[in-house]
């Protein structure tokens, strides 16, 4: 019951908060941003596997939220709706930032290397491993097994077939299985 | 067995999976530094595609209409000319004093112009020649669509 109010009261309070937002007021986006930059920074980390960019893209999803906000109608939770914002602000910052030679011949990033995906804090065993996989494979992992997208969905978002989002969430779980069985051994 | 010890660290991974993770480095002064320099230009962020988009549409516009009634008083070029000239002259007005994102705009524009004048000048034999009027018509809007491009205001550092 307890838990109720106080989850009742943070929803009012997050509720007031955005519509300060909406009415341009910077503290409460100072405030809003508190109360989530831990939850975005995250998803973009899981998704680019590289610090820097994660945070370039989380003052990014920051930056265009401000101007988006007024865009939500509080038809979902906003955490929610901040995911999703989240989620393609990170995959377009991902195009933006491919090189020409991996435009002009496809050519996939690797994911980030054993020894920074360990000193990563705050990560648990499959988030280490998760940073380590393929680009694609890593963001089809992420945007079905940890954030509940259907492959339709991810296909649409990632601009590929919904087979191939299916492919590519195999291929990230056999790597995951043998890195895991490997470490095991 | 391995199979099964793997399905099982993945379950309660996933289970166990940190949505919050803190950023090593404070974000928010890029973020508020990023807000106040965008802030004052909002407006123009907004309203100057939109119009780039009308303007783009009309000339679109324009050049159907005139294909489809084909007035004998003025030549299709020469009037979509006429609207052309009279937008980008006034986006030029209004971004001249805001920086080009760019350093070497006004030389595609050059580029732009000089095919905007071969066309022309191949319209005057052919004055009502629809893939020509149809060129015009796309050069013109490269035209308008690089002017806004490179003096949309955007957020470039944090």
């Amino acid at each position: 019951m307890l838990i109720n109010a106080k989850h009742a009261f943070n929803q009012h309070s997050e509720t007031v908060l955005i519509e300060k937002v909406k009415s341009g007021d910077q503290q409460a986006y100072a405030a809003l941003y508190t109360l989530h930059v831990k939850r975005v920074y995250a998803l973009c980390l899981r998704l680019l596997a590289d610090r820097e960019h994660a945070e370039d893209a989380t003052q990014e999803v920051f930056v265009q939220l401000w101007h988006k906000i007024a865009s939500f109608e509080g038809q979902s939770q906003f955490s929610t709706w901040l995911h999703s914002v989240t989620s393609n602000i990170a995959i377009s910052y991902l195009r933006k930032h491919k090189n020409w030679l991996q435009k002009v011949v496809s050519f996939e990033q690797s994911g980030m290397d054993e020894q920074s995906a360990d000193d990563c804090q705050g990560l648990n065993g499959l988030d280490k491993l998760v940073l380590r996989l393929p680009e694609r494979a890593r963001m089809v992992f992420v945007l079905h097994a940890i954030e509940g997208y259907r492959h339709e969905e991810i296909a649409t978002m990632l601009g590929m077939a919904v087979g191939s989002s299916k492919s590519q969430f195999h291929r990230a779980r056999q790597l995951l299985k043998e890195w895991y069985e490997n470490e095991q051994a | 067995m391995s199979k099964l010890d793997f399905e099982e660290f993945l379950v309660e991974s996933l289970n166990r999976s940190q949505t919050e993770l803190p950023p090593q480095k404070d974000l928010w002064p890029g973020i508020e530094k990023a807000l106040s320099h965008k802030l004052p230009q909002q407006t123009k962020v907004a309203v100057w595609p939109k119009l780039a988009g009308v303007a783009a549409c009309t000339v679109g516009a324009l050049l159907t209409a005139q294909l489809l009634f084909n007035t004998p008083q003025q030549k299709t070029g020469v009037a979509m000319s006429d609207y052309f000239t009279e937008q980008k002259q006034s986006l030029l007005v209004q971004y001249q004093n805001q920086p080009a994102l760019t350093n070497n705009w006004q030389q595609q524009l050059n580029e732009l112009e000089e095919a905007e004048s071969a066309i022309k000048q191949a319209l005057e034999n052919e004055p009502e020649n629809p893939a020509l009027l149809k060129m015009l018509a796309q050069i013109y809007q490269q035209q308008l669509d690089l002017i806004n491009k490179v003096h949309a205001p955007k957020w470039q550092q944090i």
